[in-house]
């Protein structure tokens, strides 16, 4: 069932346009939504959840309308939408305690477990916290009003690798009861390889891919080859990395069968974005 | 929308809003014109849409179940019930002066139901002004603050400066029928059967224009605020 569909959003700046972004979120998942900076991540969850008017498109919670019933469906959505940055000179204990009104299913006592988890003290301020431990208050808020579906907005970026491998195992925990799903935008590839059942690919304000982790994989080969094949295979590449010995690139599955002489790997998510993100271009700056 | 309301006192509230509301003080200082205390209340108003504003409120409070609707109505109902708290210390302080203060104010409109009502016009004028203004943005507030202390300012000046008027005239050998008409019913306590009249149909129609303008202004605000990109 999904949790989330999001059809043919549209929101234009000047300067940028966010052209029929549409994907799902399947429940009991977590779906990693990934693009480099600027390429409408941000703006996307801001205009699922309302923050910036979105110019059309339609966005489902639970098969209703998102915008229409944005308070009842706000109510069982997380949101982390990087470090929590406000009220600075607030302790976090006032902070919670004006964020909990509004949760009739506030969860005092996961909230409590999550701070001693986190190693947050209720009496310091929110200033007195690190970057990394701002971005754990803000989980902890966010996971405990029971909420279906979290948001994550680049939860991780400023969290040391420990606390990271932590908040992923926190993150396999919600969706493992198969109710609970997570929007998960990140540009740290590293950490949706571990968990994400999903992946969507945003770039320049239009999606690329949105598919299971594994079929996006398994859709590309990382091929390395001589300088002097080069040439021959450059139309099939789809962005590559020059060297003095050779070359190192991306190629589609089934190009990739039939390139012979050249050495085939499997592809990881990063090197997919990198060299996607080349397409462009084609060549790196590094020859 | 008390969840709402809860945060804005909790959170919002800037320390000198409390130094702003006690200048209701300077209504016994003799010979004063008292309307600008209130101008001093929306200075603190002001103040509290800036703390508000640098602590990413706006943010914060997109996060909350909450429509930017509701949010924009909630911080409507926070500036009047500050407002209505400096209208009731008003009433206070004017009751006080019917006692204490027997002397009539030369330096602006006495201690009365028309200084209430005037000061619920000032109140009027500022949130048609400032909040529109500030939601067309959502976060300038300095803009915002200075056009609606333009206008509350070309409603105070004249307004004081014609009891000014009609008190100087009252005491001159000058007798023009307004300014008598003024100083008699208007620019005075109202110990009269007929002062109390004039001034209890000025309070009401300061009062409905109070209610008029600022649904007026609530209503604008959270259509603008609708078009506003949270970041």
């Amino acid at each position: 069932m999904k949790i989330l569909e999001i059809k043919d959003l549209r929101k234009a700046y000047p300067g940028f346009l966010l052209d029929g972004v549409g994907f799902d979120v399947e429940e009991g998942s977590i779906m990693g939504f990934i693009g480099r900076n600027g390429a409408g991540k941000t703006t996307t969850i801001k205009s699922v959840l309302n923050l910036v008017h979105a110019d059309g498109g339609t966005v489902l919670f639970e098969g209703q309308d998102l915008w229409a019933n944005e308070t009842v469906c706000k109510k069982r959505i997380g949101l982390v939408l990087g470090e929590f940055n406000y009220y600075k000179r607030k302790k976090l204990k006032a902070i919670a305690a004006v964020t909990k009104q509004f949760y009739e299913e506030w969860d005092e006592e996961t909230y409590q477990t999550l701070l001693s988890r986190f190693s947050l003290d209720p009496e310091k301020k929110i200033n007195e916290l690190s970057q990394g431990m701002r971005v754990k208050f803000a989980l902890a808020l966010a996971l405990s009003h029971r909420a279906k579906l979290l948001i994550l907005d680049e939860p991780t970026s400023g969290l040391d690798p420990v606390s990271r491998d932590e908040l992923l195992d926190i993150f396999r925990d919600i969706i493992e009861d198969g109710e609970h799903s997570i929007l998960f935008s990140t540009h740290i590839i590293s950490d949706l390889e571990k968990c994400a059942d999903y992946i969507t690919y945003i770039k320049g304000g239009r999606i690329v891919v949105s598919t299971d982790a594994d079929s996006f994989k398994d859709a590309y080969r990382l091929v390395s080859g001589e300088t002097e094949d080069l040439g021959q295979f450059r139309p099939l590449l789809i962005g590559y990395r020059a060297h003095a010995f050779g070359f190192t690139g991306l190629m589609r599955r089934e190009d990739a069968e039939h390139a012979e002489g050249l050495k085939v790997a499997p592809a990881d998510m990063e090197s997919i974005m990198i060299y996607t993100e080349k397409e462009d271009g084609h060549e790196s700056a590094a020859q | 929308m008390k969840a709402l309301l809860s945060k804005e006192f909790k959170l919002c509230v800037h320390p000198a809003l409390f130094i702003y509301l006690a200048l209701i003080l300077m209504l016994l200082i003799p010979n004063y014109p008292y309307l600008v205390s209130c101008f001093f209340v929306c200075n603190g108003i002001f103040f509290c849409f800036q703390q508000a504003r640098e602590n990413g409120d706006a943010m914060y409070t997109a996060m909350l179940p909450v429509s930017k609707a509701q949010t924009v109505k909630a911080r409507v109902w926070f500036v009047v019930i500050i407002e209505m708290i400096d209208i009731v210390l008003m009433a206070g302080m004017c009751a006080f002066a019917l006692v204490a203060m027997p002397e009539t104010n030369g330096g602006g409109t006495d201690h009365s139901l028309s200084l209430i009502a005037f000061a619920l016009v000032l109140y009027a004028i500022f949130n048609l002004i400032f909040l529109p203004s500030f939601y067309k943005t959502g976060y300038k507030a300095g803009s915002a603050f200075l056009k609606s202390a333009v206008g509350i300012w070309l409603w105070l000046i004249p307004c004081e400066g014609l009891m000014i008027a009609s008190h100087a005239i009252a005491d001159s050998n000058l007798d023009i029928a307004f300014f008598r008409f003024l100083h008699e019913n208007v620019d005075c306590m109202p110990k009269t059967a007929e002062a109390l009249t004039v001034q209890a149909i000025l309070f009401g129609a300061g009062l409905l224009l109070y209610v008029v303008c600022t649904l007026l202004a609530t209503k604008i605000s959270v259509k603008r605020y609708e078009k506003v990109s949270v970041a």
